[in-house]
């Protein structure tokens, strides 16, 4: 009896000694690259387990709006695509700021003034076509056409956050609603995220797709017959901005998971993933068109999260959503 | 068995459940506390919210919404669509059912269970493999030069594509329900007609098919029901082919708009619940206009094919081959390659996505193993819970049982969504004692599986009941023994072959079923049947093909061990057992 009582108590005490602190992340990135960032930062702190869950930005707002009414936040640490989304969180004081942040050699645009966000990289959202079945375009409203009636896939706003930061820039820019209505036009109804947009486009479903960089040159890559345009009138680009949770219990690990997206080692693992690091100094992936050869679309963001609600209304109001 | 030691084995006083508790009247209450929390309060709180929100009704908040373009937009989808599908499915199922009863066509068991197998396969994995199959990047069709140029519209992403599988995927229901009507078609008036001088195709046409109308039309029901409420084809084919139905349009708007939009998505579920209950109506009221005679002594003489048995039984085997094996195959190939799209050839061959769904994508692997924990809590807890209510409902006549019955027949049959948008109104606020809330955990999944599933365990139990000898229950009660050990004891044992077959029929429905789970699952508990939308809707196609070859196999296996437990169940009960 005691030899059993003492064994129970030492295998307790060693459970103990080898205890692994879960974290949570909620994130918008794909699924295959989402377990890359995690394992690749499991292996930089084996004592850390990431546990996550994936859903376009916007639907998981939705998520976790429903949460915060029950009560029961689940995630520790947010990585999803763009400021909107996030800024919503932060007006409602969801967000825990993090000023130790290691933003040194960051440009200054890329993270929250009070830091409670951090962009780790740089995505832009432009046409993508399908060389078999489509011409290459110079502006966006030369897609309004009756020839791609029906033919160009568009990720929805209420499911994607790039989706959503394309929507407000467009709106800030000369281009403004028309582009949208145009849309509606032509019976195309933004619908899910760019995964679903990018199948569409490469398998020859549809014509154009307006999705992001990243996902039609990894398409281009893998041998599909797809390229990339950038319009002369500008392109959208969102940062994939991380966050942390206030509600969070593991504020030590949740920090350590900030650090590693921002370190030198997160910036390659994103340029291996095909995504344009915005850290100075870490190289691109190849054949990836420069930011500084672009026009860039911005828009104010405290602004934009302030009228989200009456942006997000009309647009469903045109497509009648 | 004196009655001293009866005595002696009664729990003490002080344990003793008043008498008012205690026997049949506590097991009673006991079950209507059950089905009450589970079926009736869940779908009474859907009306309340939809129709009430707010505490008052609003004619025109209500037919603002019913009204809007999108909504009246996918309430006539939805009605082509189950009507078309069940027309195609009622048609096919027919024909199969003459074959396989009424001809002497060889290897019938084993066409039966190629033929009933796809209705196993879970929807989405279904639609996942013909989009596959006929897609411009076909591994089977491509290789034989018959795959679309790229830049066609996919097939299958359209009205009539969705209608097709819809169609597919419900004949087999039919096929069952009509096949026992043949069964039963008395041959005498068979032999009638033919000693007046009719010939074959008449026979079939004037005598036989009109004494099968009830099973007809009890089968298209089924199909109805099944047609309107699949999510699985209607998603995977719906939104990519901007098809909107009812329940596609409820599933995105919550998606997008999150709680906010219960009140009004109740609205809409309610519609589809008014829609699936018309559609049983209609079914139900042609089918009892006809002819019901039935002889279950002799079955109808086969009739020999002759010269035509070869072309038939090619149609046959030619059918099956088409409808199972092609899509099957394209599945497979498309899981085995890396990037979606690319040939199937010894280079680009990879196991990669199986092993990363296996061993790598640990979500995956957790839905699998809650998935496969909710079936058998599940199981465990039916199994019981209809066997009492049987008991109830066959052996002690009363309101509240038939009462119970029909709440539970309801909750079965209304589409799996409504179940699960009543779920998240009723579980969303803490509940009031215990202060915290169980939305988003499995708790309100395995609540909406026992809601859904106890129909389902009870026909079969009912259907066992019916052999039993009363008289031995009887007997037990008259010697002093209480309802639970008469059930477990008297009932249970003779009940044990329904019992099992019941517990197979719920395991293989629940475990890879979306319909239900597809609302309620949240990151600390997701199952395996919606696991393929999210991966497709992800962008990761050859990681939800090689899930859906994984869920193929899990079914394969499970109906394999069903077979061999085989001779012991009862007949009739498991679809694929001819």
């Amino acid at each position: 009896m005691t030899r059993l009582t003492l064994t129970l108590a030492a295998s307790l005490l060693a459970s103990t000694a080898y205890a692994e602190t879960t974290i949570t992340l909620y994130t918008s990135q794909a699924p295959e690259q989402a377990q890359q960032t995690v394992d690749a930062f499991e292996a930089v702190h084996p004592d850390i387990k990431v546990e996550w869950t994936r859903n376009g930005t916007s639907a998981l707002m939705n998520v976790l709006r429903a949460e915060i009414e029950a009560g029961q936040v689940q995630p520790d640490v947010l990585l999803v695509a763009d400021v909107i989304n996030l800024g919503e969180l932060k007006a409602g004081g969801h967000l825990m700021a993090y000023p130790e942040a290691p933003v040194g050699a960051y440009d200054a645009a890329t993270y929250d003034p009070d830091m409670t966000f951090f962009g780790t990289k740089a995505l832009t959202t432009g046409i993508a076509y399908n060389t078999d079945i489509a011409e290459p375009v110079s502006k966006w409203m030369d897609l309004i056409k009756e020839e791609n009636r029906g033919q160009i896939g568009v990720p929805s706003p209420l499911y994607s956050g790039a989706a959503l930061n394309h929507l407000h820039a467009m709106i800030a820019s000369d281009i403004g609603w028309q582009f949208y209505e145009g849309l509606n036009d032509l019976d195309i109804v933004p619908e899910g995220g760019n995964g679903p947009a990018t199948k569409a486009v490469a398998s020859g479903m549809a014509k154009y797709a307006i999705i992001v960089d990243s996902n039609a040159l990894n398409a281009k890559a893998s041998g599909s017959p797809v390229d990339y345009i950038v319009p002369e009138d500008g392109v959208s680009f969102i940062t994939e901005p991380a966050a942390i949770m206030s509600t969070t219990e593991h504020a030590d690990e949740a920090r350590l998971f900030i650090d590693f997206l921002l370190s030198e080692d997160g910036q390659k693992l994103a340029a291996s993933q095909g995504y344009l690091p915005i850290l100075p100094g870490v190289a691109g992936p190849e054949g990836y068109p420069a930011l500084e050869d672009m026009t860039l679309l911005g828009y104010d963001a405290d602004e934009a999260v302030k009228t989200n609600d009456a942006v997000t209304a009309k647009f469903a109001d045109i497509f009648g959503l | 068995m004196s009655l001293a030691n009866d005595t002696a084995k009664r729990p003490l006083r002080a344990l003793r459940l008043p008498l008012a508790l205690g026997g049949e009247r506590g097991l009673l209450i006991a079950l209507v506390l059950f089905v009450g929390l589970l079926s009736i309060v869940p779908l009474a709180r859907l009306a309340w919210a939809a129709l009430l929100p707010g505490g008052s009704f609003d004619a025109a908040r209500i037919a603002e919404l019913l009204g809007n373009r999108r909504v009246v937009e996918a309430t006539v989808n939805t009605i082509w669509i189950s009507v078309a599908s069940t027309l195609l499915a009622t048609v096919t199922g027919t024909m199969a059912a003459m074959l396989v009863t009424l001809t002497d066509m060889r290897a019938r068991t084993l066409w039966v269970f190629g033929f009933v197998l796809p209705l196993m396969i879970p929807p989405q994995v279904t639609a996942l493999a013909w989009v596959q199959a006929f897609s411009p990047a076909s591994p089977i069709l491509g290789p034989l030069g018959l795959a679309l140029p790229p830049g066609t519209r996919h097939p299958l992403y359209s009205m009539g594509g969705i209608v097709f599988l819809l169609g597919l995927y419900n004949a087999p229901l039919v096929f069952l329900s009509v096949r026992a009507s043949l069964q039963r078609v008395p041959s005498s008036l068979v032999e009638a007609a033919q000693a007046q001088g009719a010939r074959g195709f008449a026979v079939t046409r004037d005598i036989v098919l009109p004494l099968a109308r009830g099973g007809i039309f009890a089968g298209a029901a089924l199909a109805f029901v099944s047609s309107i409420g699949n999510f699985g084809i209607q998603a995977m084919l719906g939104i990519p082919a901007r098809v909107s139905t009812l329940i596609t349009l409820i599933y995105r708007r919550l998606n997008s708009y999150g709680p906010s939009a219960l009140n009004d998505m109740a609205l809409l579920a309610l519609l589809l619940a008014l829609l699936t209950v018309l559609g049983m109506a209609l079914t139900a009221w042609l089918g009892r206009r006809g002819d019901q005679r039935v002889d279950t002594a002799r079955r109808l003489p086969r009739r020999s094919l002759g010269a035509l048995r070869g072309p038939v039984e090619g149609l046959a085997w030619l059918y099956l081959v088409l409808c199972l094996l092609l899509p099957l195959s394209a599945l497979v190939g498309t899981a085995l390659v890396r990037g979606y799209g690319q040939p199937l050839n010894a280079e680009t061959i990879t196991f990669e996505n199986f092993a990363n769904a296996l061993f790598h994508h640990e979500g995956i692997r957790e839905a699998f193993a809650t998935s496969l924990w909710l079936t058998l809590a599940t199981v465990a807890v039916l199994i019981p819970v209809s066997v009492a209510l049987g008991y109830v409902l066959t052996w002690r006549e009363g309101w509240v049982a038939r009462v119970l019955r029909l709440a539970s027949e309801l909750a079965y049959a209304l589409p799996g969504i409504i179940i699960g948008v009543a779920m998240i109104l009723f579980f969303l606020r803490p509940l009031p004692l215990i202060g915290t809330g169980l939305y988003g955990t499995v708790w309100v999944i395995f609540a909406a599986y026992l809601s859904n599933y106890l129909a389902l365990a009870l026909r079969p139990i009912l259907g066992g009941f019916a052999q039993i000898e009363r008289g031995l229950d009887e007997a037990a009660q008259l010697a002093g023994a209480g309802i639970l050990a008469r059930l477990r004891d008297v009932v249970l044992p003779s009940l044990a072959p329904s019992a099992a077959a019941a517990a197979i029929l719920v395991f293989m429905t629940a475990i890879n079923e979306i319909q239900t789970s597809v609302l309620l699952v949240s990151s600390r508990a997701t199952t395996i049947g919606p696991m393929i939308i999210f991966l497709e809707e992800a962008g990761s196609s050859t990681l939800a093909a090689a899930v859906g070859c994984l869920m193929v196999l899990l079914v394969l296996i499970l109906m394999g061990l069903s077979l061999l437990a085989g001779r012991r169940l009862p007949d009739g009960v498991l679809p694929w057992r001819d």
